[in-house]
């Protein structure tokens, strides 16, 4: 650990350093810390069995693990598109898929109805072949995969750029096709990225809220996923709303030390 | 509804509390106060009724205090917070549906089976509202009639005002909001509700107790009883 540290050029803090760091962590981890205050964690549990917290968290695991599965099936090519060729327009690809993460919530909201909705662009034509979006889980799924996935081709692009173009070259020359190389060389050296990146991906769908709110509205056991569930739960009773907030920030925190892990195990730096 | 707007903070001025449904209505109803009374300054604070009470119990100075709902003003006023309240104003709820030919002409439609129909939540008053409304009509047209609006509820929104930007969208078939919020929206077009299925929503105003610019507040809540307010409120959609 000390070589390790040593390498990077780290060393003891100072006291003025500590001073300087103090507030802004403290910052953070008073309100979180309060969150576990407020209600007592014995009760935390008779709060979540409510029906409410237990469908929108049943809800929730379906929809981030679907966004999560759709971000990695279609993010996965366009990040090795982004890391390994070069075209026309790269670098506008490369804008226009990290700009989710940019753009308020509530206006991805609004454009996806603007796009999706039964009016929209799109929705229109989908809504004259019966098919019709607003308010479906499906929609929520919609909003989360809008939002996320940047935080997915993002990380992945970034392993498959670590991986050393020689190795996939010495691949080719040996004659594999490129369907090959990809799944025998690049996606498994770029693994710990890709990994990460669906930890991230996925923590992010979990903590949407405005687009799913605007594209997919809230009704419990069909669109109130967490975060709707505790806004729904503020207007009468803090204590069911505090619990799920808790809940909420467990499953976030086991999606970070997770990506930290599974990262940090081989060595990559985290994204 | 938990919308808080201040206007820029002026020495003595006079700080009026007011429900989120009257925002629109309660701008207007300062013009005119501020044109009787020049130079004196007017704080609008707007956010739904509860929020409003837990701040006046919390030590927030405000003069003038108009809620959406009779049960805060009451609490108020038996915690000894508040004057005497009157009834300013009253709202109903309207069925709003998409301009142009929808699904919904008439308020039978609400049943037709696959409807997107969107609603307040049981939480805030609108959406209690809606509840008494439809318990009316279940009573009126039947249960069945009511099982069957109710299965067309595609999403309940924590604001009523979220309920009407996605029926103005036209994402959603037909929503129930405030007469106040149909009237300014554009978009929208009213769907007859029948008065004796319909609950009136009454809004009642006070000078606040412990309040340093009493004679101000006053002279306000005159205004707002008067001609003047009451023609203000009634362009706003709501009745007196």
């Amino acid at each position: 650990m000390r070589a390790a540290a040593a390498l990077r050029g780290r060393e003891r803090p100072g006291l003025r350093l500590c001073f300087g760091a103090a507030p802004l962590a403290l910052y953070i981890a008073l309100p979180l810390g309060a969150l576990f205050v407020v209600v007592p964690v014995g009760e935390l549990a008779s709060h979540l069995g409510s029906p409410m917290a237990l469908r929108a968290l049943r809800l929730t695991l379906e929809t981030t693990l679907a966004a999560t599965f759709l971000a990695v099936l279609f993010g996965t090519p366009l990040a090795y598109l982004l890391a390994r060729r070069e075209f026309r327009g790269r670098a506008a690809l490369d804008a226009l898929v990290e700009l989710p993460i940019t753009i308020p919530p509530v206006v991805a909201g609004v454009a996806l109805l603007l796009a999706f909705g039964r009016r929209g662009l799109l929705g229109r034509h989908l809504e004259l072949a019966g098919v019709s979006l607003p308010f479906t889980t499906i929609a929520v799924v919609m909003a989360q995969l809008f939002i996320a996935s940047p935080f997915f081709v993002k990380a992945a692009r970034a392993g498959f750029e670590s991986v050393e173009p020689r190795l996939e070259d010495a691949a080719r020359s040996l004659g594999a096709s490129p369907w090959r190389v990809f799944w025998t060389v690049s996606a498994p050296l770029a693994r710990p990225a890709l990994v990460s990146g669906v930890v991230l991906a996925w923590a992010r769908a979990l903590s949407e809220f405005g687009a799913t709110m605007m594209f997919a509205g809230n009704l419990p056991g069909r669109t109130q996923t967490l975060t709707l569930a505790v806004m729904t739960a503020l207007e009468t009773d803090l204590e069911t709303a505090v619990a799920v907030s808790a809940l909420a920030l467990v499953l976030a925190l086991a999606a970070l030390l997770g990506a930290r892990w599974l990262g940090g195990r081989v060595g990559v730096p985290n994204v | 509804m938990v919308l808080v707007s201040w206007t820029p903070a002026q020495a003595e001025a006079l700080r009026v509390f007011a429900a989120a449904s009257l925002t629109e209505a309660f701008r207007e109803v300062v013009e005119a106060y501020q044109a009787g009374h020049p130079g004196e300054g007017v704080e609008l604070n707007f956010a739904g009724s509860q929020v409003l009470r837990t701040q006046i119990e919390q030590g927030a100075e405000a003069d003038v205090f108009a809620s959406a709902d009779v049960t805060h003003a009451e609490a108020l006023e038996k915690s000894g917070l508040l004057g005497p309240t009157a009834v300013f104003a009253r709202n109903r709820l309207v069925i709003v549906a998409p301009t142009g030919p929808g699904r919904v002409a008439r308020l039978e439609d609400l049943a037709l089976p696959g409807l997107k129909l969107v609603v307040a939540g049981p939480a805030v008053p609108a959406g209690r509202y809606t509840a008494q409304v439809l318990g009316r009509l279940g009573a009126w047209l039947g249960p069945d009639f009511v099982r069957r609006v109710e299965a067309n509820v595609v999403s309940q929104e924590t604001n009523v005002r979220a309920v009407l930007s996605k029926v103005a969208l036209g994402e959603a078939d037909a929503g129930f909001v405030y007469a106040s919020d149909a009237q300014d929206a554009g978009r929208v077009r009213l769907v007859a509700l029948p008065d004796h299925a319909n609950v009136v929503a009454e809004y009642p105003v006070g000078v606040v107790r412990r309040s340093p610019r009493a004679a101000a507040a006053r002279a306000f809540v005159a205004l707002l009883v008067g001609p003047t307010g009451q023609a203000i409120l009634r362009r706003h959609g709501f009745t007196p």
